[in-house]
């Protein structure tokens, strides 16, 4: 599919639903389809120490689209919903202290403590249903809040953790250090652990600076980890993205 | 006031979005860390040459999984008063301190290290053993002395006895490295393992095992059992394994002659490091023992590894069976030491030399070539020494 016939099937999707909505509400709906630059990461619960830095970030070159609906409740307040279609990908290399990490090979695991360089990749394609409550700050401006739940069509998780060295169990383990070449360092691929289902907050804003055209922003945060919730291997990542883009007003 | 709202609104809300994003790229404090090893130890005293047997003994690097920590000194040394100084993990603390004067005769004394963070703790026991040299006729090897690992509670491990006091009384096999690769393995799924009903009493079999889905991630798909005199680091098992394997233990007599029983079945397929079959090749097994100068031109310690051990030109005798016949019968062998050079009994009688003892069920197994399931089992193994000439 190419990204316009995604639009408009999402579209019809979306008006098919309107369908079954009370024609007078209908009346007052706003409708638009957005495209946005995405940069989709995974973040940890909180910014743990245990990364002490990032040796590179690579955002990827993602996009989101979406078809949108705000129906009006009052004068100032809208309820706003949609149906998006995300890509998210995400390069990190980081530096890290001190941190968990667990690797499962069919029946064989091994686990510690790691000191040394992380490589993380992963991508995923993500269809969500926000549901916000819309706030018109101005005739141009709104600012949007609530929460979405997102479905994995596609979910991939791998990297390696190299030039360091574990400890294994504990920090009073054997120390196990990890070279830098395939075969030297320490791979992982996550892929199966990853949930399908995911919820949490988002938030958003709008600037419709012309009748059609608009600019928006978006910031998704799960509030469900990345991986289910048997997964440890590493620390709980939560998916987030932040999405920029245009929209246009079809009604 | 309306119209400036409007214009800046979406302004403010990008630059919250963004710092938002840019969180992440704001780090913590660093964390307190959480190791408590101690990694060097140096015992400074006014007279090395007489209290060591090589000066360069007085500095060792202690393995992480080592906490008995030896220091062999001349017989005559005086132990009653030394202050080892330690070099440990970051951030960690030690008691008592480095650098304490203790009293060495007594016996061993024990160390506690606290990681920085105060959570994770290690007990060391350091000895300084004031050793007599003494010159061996025949060194025996019956395979009879062997037991689970007590760490991890896996593996066999087998235990020598020479006729001095010697830090190394256990066999070095990879039994330990195997453990990271199949850490579900029974002890008797190890590439070491015991036979209790061998030639003579026990045996011991070294068999070349598949190292399962971590061995092939880590592109090391199998381990061919091996034993030898020397040590195994674990540390560097994954990133370095020719080095990993440090052959040798100080040895004082001048060997003659090696021999023992053995029976070798190799295995049905060798594999490349692929892991793809090699058509029309049999495994063979590696029996040798490697007698070497331990110390360089510039009195640097030498270790033999994997990938030297039997080329380094500090190498000055080898007893080397060559081809391992397959047999199913216990059958001898019985091999002259060659001697490649003179032997300084200056050197000597300082334990300037040492002695590796190796077997291996697939010779290629440092490269990870070889049968999974080449069998080699060993029993009666004699190393016999000339007093001087």
């Amino acid at each position: 599919m190419t990204t316009a016939q995604r639009i408009l099937t999402i579209t019809a999707l979306l008006a098919t639903l309107a369908m079954g909505a009370n024609a007078s509400v209908l009346d007052s709906a706003k409708v638009d389809v957005r495209l946005g630059y995405t940069v989709g990461g995974t973040i940890p619960t909180h910014m743990g120490n245990e990364i002490r830095g990032i040796n590179s970030f690579d955002p990827g070159l993602n996009f989101a689209v979406s078809a949108e609906a705000s129906l009006p409740l009052s004068k100032r307040w809208a309820i706003h919903s949609g149906l998006r279609y995300e890509l998210g990908s995400m390069d990190v290399d980081s530096r890290v202290m001190n941190y968990d990490i667990e690797v499962v090979r069919g029946d064989e695991s091994l686990n510690g403590i790691f000191m040394g360089n992380v490589r993380i990749k992963s991508s995923q394609r993500r269809i969500s249903l926000p549901i916000q409550a819309e706030f018109k700050a101005s005739n141009t401006c709104s600012l949007r809040g609530g929460l979405f739940m997102g479905w994995l069509a596609s979910r991939k998780f791998w990297g390696w953790a190299y030039d360091g060295y574990l400890r294994e169990g504990t920090p009073v383990g054997p120390k196990i250090a990890l070279g830098t070449e395939p075969g030297d360092r320490g791979d992982f691929e996550f892929d199966k652990s990853m949930r399908h289902m995911q919820w949490g907050i988002d938030v958003g804003a709008d600037w419709q600076f012309h009748r059609r055209w608009g600019v928006f922003a978006e910031l998704t945060y799960s509030l469900s980890g990345l991986f289910k919730s048997n997964f440890h291997s590493v620390q709980t990542l939560r998916p987030m993205y932040g999405t920029l883009g245009i929209m246009y007003r079809i009604k | 006031m309306k119209v400036i709202h409007n214009k800046y609104t979406p302004l403010v809300v990008l630059t919250a979005v963004s710092m938002l994003l840019l969180n992440t790229s704001c780090f913590g404090d660093e964390p307190a860390h959480c190791e408590a090893d101690i990694e060097t130890v140096k015992l400074h005293v006014s007279n090395p040459e007489s209290f060591f047997f090589q000066v360069t003994d007085s500095l060792q690097s202690i393995y992480s999984t080592d906490s008995i920590i030896t220091f062999t000194v001349r017989s005559n040394a005086d132990v009653s008063a030394l202050a080892p100084e330690f070099t440990l993990s970051q951030g960690a603390t030690v008691v008592p301190a480095s650098g304490s004067t203790h009293d060495f005769s007594k016996g061993p004394v024990t160390y506690t290290v606290t990681s920085q963070d105060g959570k994770w703790q290690r007990r060391y026991r350091m000895l300084v053993v004031p050793t007599e040299v003494t010159v061996t006729d025949t060194l025996y090897f019956d395979f009879e002395q062997y037991n689970i690992d007590p760490t991890y509670q896996r593996f066999y491990v087998w235990q020598y006895t020479l006729p001095y006091e010697s830090p190394t009384t256990t066999w070095a096999t990879a039994n330990d490295g195997f453990r990271i690769s199949m850490g579900s393995a029974q002890a008797m799924d190890y590439p070491t393992t015991p036979l209790t009903d061998g030639y003579d009493g026990a045996a011991v079999c070294l068999t070349t095992r598949d190292t399962g889905p971590f061995g092939a991630m880590a592109r090391k798909r199998l381990a061919a059992g091996n034993m030898y005199l020397g040590t195994f680091d674990i540390k560097i098992a994954m990133s370095d394994h020719l080095h990993a394997t440090c052959f040798g233990i100080p040895f004082a007599s001048r060997p003659e002659k090696f021999t023992g029983v053995y029976t070798y079945a190799p295995g049905p397929t060798v594999q490349d490091f692929n892991g793809n079959p090699i058509p029309n090749r049999t495994d063979s097994a590696s029996i040798y023992a490697v007698f070497y100068r331990n110390h360089d031109a510039a009195g640097n310690k030498v270790c033999l590894y994997g990938d030297n051990v039997l080329s380094s030109p500090q190498i000055v005798a080898v007893a080397n069976l060559g081809y391992v016949t397959p047999t199913t019968q216990w059958t001898p062998w019985d091999v002259k030491f060659e001697y490649r050079e003179e032997v300084d009994e200056q050197e000597l009688a300082n334990w300037g030399y040492s002695l590796t003892i190796v077997f291996s069920s697939s010779a290629g197994g440092g490269d990870f070539i070889g049968a999974i399931g080449s069998r080699l089992c060993i029993d009666q193994v004699r190393l016999i020494s000339t007093e001087e000439e």
